[in-house]
């Protein structure tokens, strides 16, 4: 090539790659407009067109009108974990987002949530929040984001399959299973009455694992010690792990009450419930978007508390949260905290009391199940559940009986409420996936040494590295 | 005068080199804009991925530097030698389905007579049936229930259900079955266009001569398809060597791994780890790039051979 040319070549090259290489190493990082207005971004703007958007809209306004200091910019972005922490690292996140209690610690931990102690103090929050729930999401002590809805891990059933099992209490309130063996007893009964699975228990995708937290904890396991130093040791070799490993493979290979396939993500989980294919799964009480999915008719779905295990009762906590970037300032964060009070306050007030009644009625327009309950995210005494839970009795549209165990198990929990694993939770749920896939693909697997080798996998791969 | 000469060589000269940098650069500029994207999407964050993998990652913010410590974590994760034996399985196998069935049926749609046309278009439909679709289609042609297509066939002719993909022995073959089905049509078009340079008069030569169709097919369609098939040879290796969205959409790396190979466990370092594994994702990407790095100076010493060839 001619030297000439070379040389153009060259200097555009390096002239292109110098600047995309500092592309966003300039940018404005004052958050105030031109008018002096604090500028914040939205994230979960619901798309044109959708029924939600109306809401939205009347919310924006609402807001604008009554924070003229503010320059609001909805964005149309939702949570995406696979794009998550690339956006955070180039400081891309809106200002103020969804996401589930899980990211929480994960996104504190690596330097990517903004700390709300101050600003939450500042806005009196003190004492207003469910202090179990605050914990769950506190890694170190300080607040890094504010809840706004938590369920905790129960039992669905599908109505029409249990009522042909004899499964129905007269007043249409489907039977409780009380424990893990009972809840086996209603799946042969189901099986043998239908022909259908009695349940179908997540195994891929992390799925598994996580379901099968609340289940091993029932039974007295636990999976991972602080040591004084400040590391961590596996602990899930144990007998009780290896009782719960145990129960999970009798379900495939002495009840035979599963589906035959044995590799089941959350999509086919609900897909098979959803269908009539199988009777029961375990999840959260907020499933029922994935189950309309499959157009599965509310009138079939019911959901009550989990079966307690030989060692105790306890169930999964998980919930929705706003979080903010750490890069946010404090004018911003301020600005944020009153975009959520729109929708979210332990008090109610007139605009509060306009969007949740506006959102429950896009709900119920949109066919979506309204009558399971949350768990509170305010201390007990909040003036907004009382309201709330008036307002979702008020515009029900399931009978009552098929949900009313759940909304007790939630209303007044006899359970423990256990947030899930703070550390390497993935990682445990994956390693946890591969063992029930061993123990309902092999007839003989020995469940002690499966756990035994999962444990040490979990050790040296994961909390060792941590 | 013989200045006058020179003088005028020279100007001839510098005029010719202007003319053809002038239409170099055109050439250069059109590409630009490629060559940008390049530059953003794929070297520069190879670059960076590579640096990276020697850093302590905090999701995508780099920390302290720690030499090697990612590559050993990586390579003593307890599963690393499993990944790695089922990536080569997954190699082995798409070889053995995928790689000269495409040949030998282009070389029967070249011999038959009738039915060319069609049989043709047959046999590339799959290739224009959106990929998630066609990973749906085969997750129900594998349900290891009644309801799974192939369990139906065997119900008909009186034999049990089988798991297929449950199946830990069976699963790499089940998906690498399902690739090549799904990739057939356009490799088989590949070798069929390369039938059509062969030359005729060694086809008529050959008849005229007495060879059957298998002789003809071994001293004739053979050295016409040799370059096309020993650079898929290589080609196939390298592609598949990197295979995610089989095991990530039909088994999850299920049953217990058995078919998580190293680009699902790439996947699983970078996305599904809370943001962890970034600093082991990219040394793992390091790894499974100096392995295909490898692989393709062997593709180019291969493509310079049979180009010389010619």
């Amino acid at each position: 090539m001619n030297t000439n040319l070379k040389r153009v070549l060259a200097v555009m090259l390096c002239l292109v790659m110098s600047v995309t290489l500092f592309v966003g190493c300039g940018k404005d990082t004052s958050d105030k407009d031109e008018q002096g207005r604090t500028m914040i971004t939205v994230g979960n703007y619901p798309a044109e067109g959708t029924p939600k958007r109306e809401t939205f809209d009347a919310r924006l306004a609402a807001y604008n009108a009554a924070n003229p200091d503010v320059a609001v910019t909805p964005l149309e972005w939702s949570f995406d974990l696979k794009a998550f922490y690339s956006q955070a690292a180039g400081g891309q996140l809106p200002t103020v987002f969804n996401a589930n209690f899980t990211e929480v610690n994960p996104a504190a931990q690596a330097g990517y949530a903004a700390d709300l102690t101050k600003v939450l103090k500042k806005r009196g929050y003190d004492g207003q929040f469910n202090q179990q729930i605050l914990d769950a999401l506190s890694p170190d002590g300080k607040i890094y984001s504010f809840p706004i809805s938590s369920y905790i891990v129960g039992l669905w059933c599908n109505i029409d399959l249990f009522e042909k099992a004899g499964l129905m209490q007269e007043d249409g309130t489907p039977m409780q299973p009380k424990t893990w063996d009972e809840l086996a007893q209603f799946a042969v009964k189901i099986k043998e009455a239908t022909g259908k699975a009695g349940i179908v228990m997540a195994s891929n995708s992390n799925v598994g694992g996580w379901l099968f937290t609340p289940l091993a904890w029932s039974y007295g396991v636990e999976f991972m010690k602080q040591n004084e130093d400040g590391t961590y040791t596996a602990t899930f070799n144990s007998p009780e792990a290896a009782a719960a490993l145990q129960f999970v493979k009798d379900l495939k290979w002495k009840y035979d009450v599963l589906p035959a396939d044995t590799l089941v993500d959350n999509n086919k989980k609900f897909q098979l419930f959803a269908t009539g294919e199988a009777a029961m799964f375990l999840d959260a009480g907020d499933s029922a978007p994935r189950l309309l999915q499959y157009d599965m008719d509310i009138n079939d779905m019911g959901v009550m508390a989990l079966p307690a295990g030989p060692a105790k009762h306890v169930t999964l906590l998980g919930g929705y949260t706003y979080m903010m970037p750490s890069n946010a300032t404090d004018d911003q964060l301020d600005a944020a905290v009153r975009w959520i009070e729109t929708e979210y306050k332990s008090k109610v007030d007139d605009v509060v009391k306009e969007t949740k009644t506006k959102d429950i009625e896009t709900q119920v327009a949109d066919g979506q199940l309204v009558g399971i309950k949350s768990m509170s995210v305010w201390s007990n005494d909040s003036e907004f559940v009382k309201w709330n839970n008036a307002l979702i009795d008020k515009y029900t549209n399931i009978n009552p009986n098929h949900v009313k165990l759940y909304n007790e198990f939630v209303a007044n929990c006899p359970a423990e409420i256990r947030p899930e694993e703070r550390i390497c939770a993935q990682e445990l749920y994956g390693i946890l996936d591969n063992c029930i896939q061993e123990v309902w693909s092999d007839k003989n697997a020995d469940v002690v040494k499966v756990l035994e080798k999962a444990n040490s996998d979990f050790q040296n791969d994961y909390l060792n590295n941590f | 005068m013989k200045l006058s000469k020179n003088k005028g060589a020279v100007s001839v000269s510098a005029t010719k080199r202007k003319m053809k940098i002038r239409n170099d650069i055109n050439g250069w500029l059109f590409l630009l804009p490629t060559v940008i994207m390049l530059y953003i999407l794929i070297w520069r964050p190879t670059v960076l991925g590579a640096v990276w993998s020697f850093f302590k990652m905090h999701a995508y913010t780099v920390g302290d530097f720690i030499g090697l410590d990612n590559f050993k974590m990586v390579i003593n994760h307890s599963r690393f030698w499993q990944m790695m034996s089922n990536t080569l399985m997954y190699v082995f196998w798409s070889l053995v389905i995928g790689f000269l069935p495409p040949a030998i049926i282009a070389i029967m749609i070249n011999e038959v007579v009738y039915f060319k046309q069609s049989t043709r278009i047959l046999i590339y439909v799959p290739t224009i049936i959106p990929g998630i679709v066609a990973y749906l289609m085969w997750t129900y042609i594998y349900a290891p229930d009644n309801t799974g297509l192939l369990n139906m066939l065997l119900s008909k002719i009186g034999i049990a259900p089988y798991e297929w993909l449950n199946d830990a022995k069976f699963t790499i073959a089940g998906l690498n079955i399902q690739s090549a089905w799904k990739n057939m049509g356009s490799a088989m078009l590949l070798y069929y266009a390369c039938l059509q340079g062969a030359s005729i008069e060694l086809y008529e030569a050959a008849i005229l001569d007495g060879a059957g169709m298998f002789r003809r097919a071994w001293t004739v369609t053979r050295p016409a398809l040799s370059a096309t098939l020993l650079l898929n040879f290589v080609n196939q290796i390298i592609s598949v060597f990197q295979a995610l969205d089989a095991p990530l959409v039909m088994t999850g790396g299920g049953p217990n791994g058995a078919s998580a190979n190293l680009g699902f466990q790439l996947y699983q370092y970078a996305f599904n780890s809370g943001g962890r594994g970034t600093g082991q994702a990219m040394a793992l990407g390091v790894i499974i790039f100096v392995v295909l790095l490898v692989a393709t100076l062997f593709y180019f010493w291969i493509n310079k051979r049979i180009e010389d060839s010619y």
